[in-house]
């Protein structure tokens, strides 16, 4: 489908008129149209409306029972297993570059996410502290991170950066992750870390992390090193 | 409740709902439960599988209520959406050949009047919304709405080029929002000493 012609499917996918091919190619268009997606939330919130254009009749009172003993017998929201992780095998420039790319959309779905990841950290009682010290700050930015689970947050007044990473295995022996803040090519390291299995890693990053510079995150041996020749294991989206 | 849950928002709900809570599901049923049922009735036409539709819809709810996000959309509006997205699919399924979407006909009211009030008033609203529209707008929104028809099927049966279905969806749904927007300025106008400022 022509791309200009596939911004107009914005109004009959918010009244679920598109086919399944039409829905997949329109889906997959949304992902990285701003403009469709704005235009999707309008018209879903004035479609939703004609929900109530109904009599509204009482469904039957079995229906309540028969929902709510079907949700607890599914519990996924908690136990569904993270997503597999996904390793680099693009040089630091060129990761960082993809990253600024999908950086934009894939926050807002993915902040939602976030909370209920720190929920379930606050039960390890690992980082939750300071966790919730990061997010209640109003000038807290969220960008999120490719290659594990977690994001990066930035104080957009001060610049200073913290990495959150959930269920990052611990670093191979006699090695360690290594942060880095990349800016202008230049890549300047913000810190070791060593991760660990079921658990929460916070990692706060020693060099201020400015506007539109990309956070990454290496394996290195042990003690770390000055210029890194690995390529990323971890890439952030740009800082705002 | 017993846990009190009628004061939070249905965002807060949907929260919960992210976090397995079954209370919070049950408390987002009681308050959509509903309006979910007279939608899908209006759509597939069959109390039980209307009924499939709502229990597949709060499923969805369910298990996907941890991607919601609420600064892109009111709660309401995210279940209601999946809720008629099932409610589509069903009727795509069990009846390739439909009618004429069921227009939506008067009933016994429940026995809850606070609840039939605030339906009635929100009915009442898209109502008047809807009558504001030029017929060929509303025949769209409402053949895809209430209809479950794709926008290819409805170019088919109206004889008119997709184009040009697409154009009455996309002016038909902005004006609408404008419309809705405009009946509650009205109505703030009317409520104005309980307006904070």
């Amino acid at each position: 489908m022509e791309r200009a012609e596939i911004h107009e499917l914005s109004a009959p996918y918010a009244l679920d008129a598109l086919d399944d091919r039409e829905l997949e190619e329109f889906e997959e268009h949304l992902a990285h149209c701003r403009e469709c997606r704005e235009n999707v939330a309008a018209f879903q919130a004035a479609a939703g409306e004609l929900a109530y254009d109904t009599d509204a009749p009482e469904p039957s009172p079995v229906l309540r029972n028969r929902i709510l003993t079907q949700a607890a017998s599914e519990r996924p929201t908690v136990t569904a297993p993270p997503p597999p992780r996904r390793r680099w095998a693009l040089p630091v420039a060129a990761a960082a570059a993809v990253a600024a790319g999908c950086a934009a959309l894939a926050l807002a779905f993915w902040a939602a996410d976030l909370s209920q990841q720190v929920d379930d950290l606050e039960a390890q009682q690992h980082g939750a502290e300071e966790i919730a010290i990061m997010l209640a700050d109003p000038d807290a930015e969220r960008i999120p991170i490719d290659g594990a689970n977690g994001a990066l947050v930035v104080d957009s007044e001060t610049q200073e950066g913290h990495l959150l990473l959930f269920g990052l295995e611990e670093a191979p022996e006699a090695h360690t992750y290594e942060a880095w803040v990349i800016e202008d090519g230049q890549a300047l390291p913000a810190g070791l870390f060593s991760g660990g299995e079921d658990r929460a890693t916070v990692v706060r990053l020693s060099e201020p992390v400015p506007a539109g510079a990309v956070v990454a995150v290496t394996v290195e041996v042990e003690g770390g090193v000055d210029r890194s020749e690995q390529q990323p294991i971890i890439t952030s989206g740009p800082a705002a | 409740m017993a846990r009190g849950l009628a004061h939070l928002s249905d965002e807060a709900l949907v929260a919960l709902v992210a976090r397995a809570d079954e209370e919070a599901l049950a408390e987002l049923y009681d308050r959509f439960g509903r309006v979910a049922y007279g939608l899908a009735l209006r759509i597939v036409r069959d109390p039980a599988l209307a009924e499939d539709a709502v229990q597949e819809g709060f499923m969805a709810v369910w298990r996907s209520s941890a991607r919601f996000v609420s600064e892109r959309a009111k709660a309401s509006t995210w279940i209601l959406t999946l809720i008629h997205r099932r409610a589509v699919d069903l009727v795509r399924r069990e009846q390739p050949r439909r009618a004429e979407p069921l227009e939506a006909a008067p009933h016994e009211s429940g026995d809850d009047v606070e609840e039939e009030a605030w339906l009635r008033l929100r009915r009442t609203r898209v109502q008047e919304a809807l009558r504001r529209l030029p017929d060929k707008q509303r025949e769209a929104l409402e053949l895809a709405y209430y209809g479950g028809f794709t926008q290819s099927e409805l170019a088919d049966r109206l004889g008119e080029p997709l184009g040009t279905i697409k154009s009455r969806m996309f002016t038909g749904l902005a004006s609408l929002r404008e419309l809705l927007a405009e009946e509650d300025l009205e109505e703030e106008r009317w409520n104005e000493p309980r307006s904070t400022s």
